[in-house]
């Protein structure tokens, strides 16, 4: 995948925990253009492996003359975020990916709702320029711990006005997803990003509800978890790749010089799907993507999330 | 002639059954379509409110024993002006979580989706019934006339009074089966019409 050379500009911190890093083409010129909820993976070049993680853009798809991004540093960090919040500096030169939407509005909806948590506020910052601009219904729910913890929050209330409903949980507001989602008119699109509790907590309820998978929308792009080590042998180029621990599948065949496709690193695109060929033990399946079924067959893994259980894995690439 | 056989544009249906997870339910049907109502009455009734709205057509009334059934939640209509006016305000009230249900001639099962579309409906939302007959709405590719009711392989279209060879291509827009003048190469050469959509 070719990658966009970009320089830092600018850091701030926003929210507890929450660096805002603004990105500038390296040749000075303009950024490609992208829509609304798209994101870009950035390498981290951090001693001897290289990171890469996905980020929602922040700014309006309207200006191209740089990209924004949020980046919380977690507390279980395998190193991604603490290499942003610790080493890039302004004037850090990085590459990120070109932008990718995989959590775009529905054009067909006649009105939409989006649902953001924390720090899942970050996909729907582009978005609202982007139904600003068509004019398009729509309001923001935004819920957050206590408002330390509300990034963007004073940007969010000047641009959306009366579109943006807060839910300080420090006050005691509570989002109320049953009667949110049960006034909605026919034809509305719901869209949630953030905890996970609060994703599962809104798909049950609009399910609940008699609302079609088609009107619902979610962003979860997962971590990979650390497991135990074991060897990936790859049937058509011969290689044997180790895998630690604390990598992926996919950043282990990257560090080995194995190109292999992705799009969100997190298990929701479907992108980075390998046919399995042989292992001793078990696969370890971690994404959203694959159904119950084919998980339970064993013949596909998503190396960007999921692992195996194993001394070895044969997969066919 | 055409079988059978599998091909893109052709709709499949099933019969009506009830969706429990819901806010309300709302049941659309015409003619024959009454009796896959009172099929559906024979399941298990939903907990939410229900609206059924009943457009009979000659010979296929099944208004009485629909009465008895549904009772207050029917409404029934003179004509297809009204109900199609009634639907649009029951969709336009509507909340999401609402299910859509049709059950009737293939022309009507389309004109309901049509609708529900414009209100933001996705068309594998609206769960569509054909009952009984399997008679075609034919478009007559020549003078845009459609033909309904048509059981015959071969028919003759309404408008230009063309013989018309009745194809397997259906268009959901137009909520018809393309008919294709049959004799154009051979003038006067038109084979038996054979009821195969009876
Ligand atoms: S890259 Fe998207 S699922 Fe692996």
């Amino acid at each position: 995948m070719s990658a966009l050379n970009v320089i830092v500009s600018n850091i701030e911190l926003v929210a507890d925990g929450i660096r805002h890093f603004t990105f500038i083409a390296a040749d000075g010129g303009e950024l490609p253009g992208f829509s609304g909820g798209s994101h870009v993976v950035v390498s981290m070049p951090a001693g001897n492996r290289t990171y890469r993680n996905a980020y929602s853009l922040l700014s309006s798809p309207a200006d191209r003359s740089n990209y924004q991004i949020a980046v919380r540093l977690q507390e279980q960090s395998r190193g991604g975020s603490r290499f942003m919040h610790e080493q890039v500096k302004v004037g850090t030169r990085l590459d990120i990916s070109w932008p990718v939407n995989l959590f775009p509005i529905s054009r067909v909806g006649h009105q939409h709702i989006l649902v953001a948590g924390g720090i899942g506020i970050t996909p729907f910052m582009s978005q609202v320029h982007d139904l600003l601009r068509t004019g398009a219904g729509f309001e923001l729910h935004y819920a957050f711990r206590s408002p330390r913890h509300a990034g963007f929050i004073d940007q969010l209330k000047q641009l959306l006005g009366n579109k943006l409903v807060c839910h300080d949980q420090s006050q005691g507001q509570i989002l109320d997803l049953h009667a949110l989602l049960s006034r909605q008119p026919l034809g509305t699109h719901v869209y949630v990003c953030g905890p996970d509790g609060m994703v599962d907590a809104l798909i049950a309820t609009a399910h609940e509800l008699g609302w079609p998978d088609a009107h619902i929308h979610n962003e979860e792009f997962l971590a990979p978890p650390v497991g135990e080590p074991f060897t990936i042998r790859l049937r058509q180029s011969q290689k044997n790749v180790d895998v630690g621990a604390e990598v992926s599948m996919l950043e282990a065949m990257e560090a080995a010089g194995v190109d292999v496709p992705y799009l969100c690193r997190g298990g929701a695109c479907g992108r980075c799907e390998l046919e399995v060929l042989a292992t001793d033990g078990v696969i370890e399946h971690h994404d959203h993507y694959l159904s119950d079924a084919e998980k339970g067959a064993g013949k596909k893994i998503m190396p960007c999330v999921s692992r195996a259980k194993c001394s070895f894995i044969e997969l066919n690439l | 002639m055409q079988h059978g056989y599998w091909i893109r544009s052709k709709p499949i249906y099933h019969s009506l059954a009830w969706q429990y997870k819901a806010q309300a339910h709302v049941l659309l049907a015409s003619g024959e379509g009454g009796r896959s109502v009172l099929r559906l009455y024979q399941q298990r009734l939903p907990d939410q409110p229900v609206t059924v709205l009943y457009l009979p057509a000659e010979n296929e009334d099944y208004s009485a024993p629909l009465v008895t059934v549904v009772g207050t939640s029917l409404q029934v209509f003179p004509d297809a002006r009204e109900l199609w006016q009634r639907f649009d305000q029951v969709l336009q009230q509507s909340r999401m979580g609402t299910r859509l249900y049709a059950a009737g001639t293939e022309s009507f099962l389309w004109q309901a989706t049509t609708l529900a579309v414009k209100h933001g409906v996705l068309n594998a939302d609206v769960m569509r019934e054909q009952p009984a007959s399997l008679a075609r709405p034919v478009y007559c590719v020549h003078c845009k006339t459609t033909t309904h009711g048509v059981t015959t392989n071969i028919a003759v279209c309404a408008g230009c009074q063309r013989h018309l060879f009745v194809r397997d291509h259906f268009s959901r827009r137009l909520g018809a089966y393309m008919g294709l003048m049959i004799d154009a190469e051979d003038p006067g050469n038109v084979p038996d019409a054979e009821e195969v959509y009876p």
